[in-house]
């Protein structure tokens, strides 16, 4: 990995404490357990819980969820400031593309959507679903249920619903295991979004049967995540920005690096578009089209999926 | 009329015509248990060589696309016409969004449903005793004009709508700045699969006229037709007479044309193919292999 090097180099100047962190992924990187500082890694593959990744690290997977919301909890209120810096604005494109090409809201001679937004904490795309329904459809009766793991993500959205003026009645926030959704019925949703969230869930197949369990027959299932950037050139150039810019401007912007580090390596890990279609076929849903739609050169990726009827 | 535009592509005849070339040739069945075939590209025409591609849309996407075919003789090519197949399928007003290209995939179900049903009107591969009474016998031009009538027939129900989309694939004058570019963008996107749809129409056209040939002419033959057709079924959206007469007068004038410039380009093509083998021969002569 050519991105270690060089992120060791911007390292050198920062807080001991980041130093020991990075050296730790190194460490695990290439399987040499000789850092003192972290459990070595065959301790976890010998005991007999199952471990999956956290970034680069291998963790116990009941270890996950505490990382992330450890993770989330700490960028929590610089959140969206942090995406503006890193995606210089693009996200809000994505996610004004992604919720537009959904058309939520009632048509004429329809009923109100009910839609659940996972991973929604902030309440960005539940935001713009409201929005959406009521200029494009004239619609004020959709409902929008933001889903989130980690309490501190849903308060920053409750506290922008009340700033913002959005009906109570239509926007409401629950904590909740994407995995599990225990609160949520069977058959009972429209649309099923999940936007920037899935990649730091644990079981993803998981998700992905419980997104199948609570959406009602013909509802729509649909992801935004990062993925996999695909001319060759401009891949080398966007894993040269992630690995070494995004840390970075988490240090300076959210006096957080670690928290940044975890982001970028998370999407590394994330599987090809083309994996994740065949993952959300393979949990009973019908893929649209090839499965997924790549936006600006596949940096980020929309997957739909809809549950068939029988 | 609801009857034929309901029978969706799960048609027995549908599903023959996609099967047959491959499962029953003779010609291919000796091989293609004991060789597998190297050249596995999904076939755009009708060939022995490569295996038939599947049906173009899966089975809950015609389920409402047929449905809200339905709906556009009152509602046209809208959204509000999917949204209301949707809903007569048993789907969800959200559904819709398995689409990916919104409206122009009713338009693509339209012309795909109509080409693959064409067959089941109108085979003149059969034996003449089984052909209807007034089909027998007819020269191959007399097919292809019979083939492309039944065609456009099917477009009767919705021709006033037919009119709308061929308008916004077409012409963008009338409109503003924006509307233009919008307009443009969705011509540029949609054009490769318009265009494809109509090769692939008119060499179904040619195929079920019994026309075997594979010189250079199975190309002329299917650019001329795609014209010819292209050309007649915009001119059948300004048609007010009665039962299309004027449509069917046109294309017969523009048959006459293609026939005549046919005959033209098959005699210079034969010419220069003689050329170019005497060619050949005089350089074989003097011991310069030519190829």
């Amino acid at each position: 990995m050519f991105a270690h090097p060089l992120s060791r180099r911007l390292l050198s100047a920062a807080p001991s404490k980041h130093l020991r962190s990075v050296v730790t992924r190194v460490a695990v990187l290439n399987s040499t357990p000789t850092s003192l500082n972290s459990p070595p890694p065959q301790n976890d593959q010998l005991s007999s819980e199952p471990v999956t990744h956290f970034g680069f690290q291998t963790v116990k997977e009941s270890l996950k969820a505490t990382r992330v919301a450890e993770v989330f909890s700490s960028v929590a209120s610089s959140y969206d400031t942090m995406n503006d810096v890193m995606s210089f604005g693009i996200h809000r494109l994505w996610k004004d593309h992604f919720v537009r090409s959904l058309n939520p809201g009632r048509r004429p001679g329809g009923r109100p959507m009910s839609i659940l937004d996972v991973a929604g904490g902030t309440g960005d795309i539940a935001f713009r679903m409201l929005d959406h329904s009521e200029k494009a459809n004239g619609d004020r009766g959709t409902t929008v249920l933001c889903a989130d793991i980690n309490a501190d993500m849903l308060r920053e959205g409750e506290k922008r619903a009340i700033q913002n003026g959005y009906d109570s009645n239509r926007i409401s926030f629950c904590l909740e295991n994407a995995e599990t959704l225990d609160s949520i019925p069977d058959n009972s949703i429209d649309l099923y979004t999940i936007s920037f969230g899935i990649r730091n869930v644990t079981r993803i197949p998981m998700a992905l049967r419980s997104a199948h369990r609570v959406l009602k027959p013909g509802g729509v299932f649909a992801c935004l995540e990062f993925s996999k950037v695909s001319p060759a050139f401009l891949d080398a150039i966007y894993q040269q920005y992630s690995f070494s810019v995004i840390p970075l401007m988490g240090q300076l912007v959210a006096g957080d690096r670690d928290s940044y580090q975890y982001l970028v390596e998370s999407i590394k890990r994330f599987p090809s578009q083309s994996e994740y279609a065949r993952m959300i076929r393979d949990a009973g849903l019908v893929n649209v089209g090839k499965g997924y739609e790549e936006l600006t050169f596949g940096v980020a990726s929309i997957w739909k999926g809809v549950k068939p009827l029988e | 009329m609801s009857n034929t535009i309901r029978a969706n592509l799960s048609g027995p005849s549908i599903r023959w015509l996609l099967s047959k070339p491959i499962a029953s040739s003779p010609a291919t069945s000796c091989c293609s248990s004991s060789i597998v075939p190297r050249i596995r590209l999904r076939r755009r025409y009708h060939s022995y060589q490569h295996p038939a591609p599947g049906p173009p849309f899966s089975r809950p996407e015609s389920a409402i696309l047929s449905a809200s075919l339905l709906h556009v003789p009152s509602h046209g090519f809208t959204d509000a016409a999917l949204s209301f197949g949707a809903r007569d399928a048993g789907y969800l007003d959200i559904s819709v969004n398995m689409f990916s290209r919104g409206v122009f995939d009713l338009v693509r179900y339209h012309l795909s449903t109509e080409r693959l049903r064409l067959g089941d009107k109108v085979d003149f591969r059969k034996p003449e005793p089984e052909l209807p009474e007034g089909l027998r016998n007819l020269s191959i031009p007399a097919k292809i004009r019979v083939l492309c009538m039944e065609r456009l027939r099917a477009n009767a129900p919705i021709i006033h709508r037919w009119q709308e989309i061929l308008l916004k694939l077409t012409d963008v004058v009338s409109m503003d700045l924006l509307m233009k570019a919008l307009a443009v963008m969705s011509l540029a996107e949609n054009i490769p699969a318009s265009v494809s749809e109509l090769a692939r129409l008119s060499d179904e056209i040619w195929f079920l006229a019994g026309d075997g040939c594979h010189d250079t002419t199975w190309y002329t033959k299917r650019a001329t037709l795609s014209a010819v057709y292209a050309s007649t079924e915009l001119f059948m959206t300004q048609d007010n007479s009665n039962d299309f007469e004027a449509t069917w007068e046109f294309l017969d004038r523009r048959l006459n044309e293609v026939e005549a410039a046919g005959s033209a380009v098959s005699n210079v093509s034969s010419y220069l193919d003689f050329t170019v083998h005497a060619l050949a021969n005089v350089l074989r002569s003097k011991s310069l292999p030519f190829f």
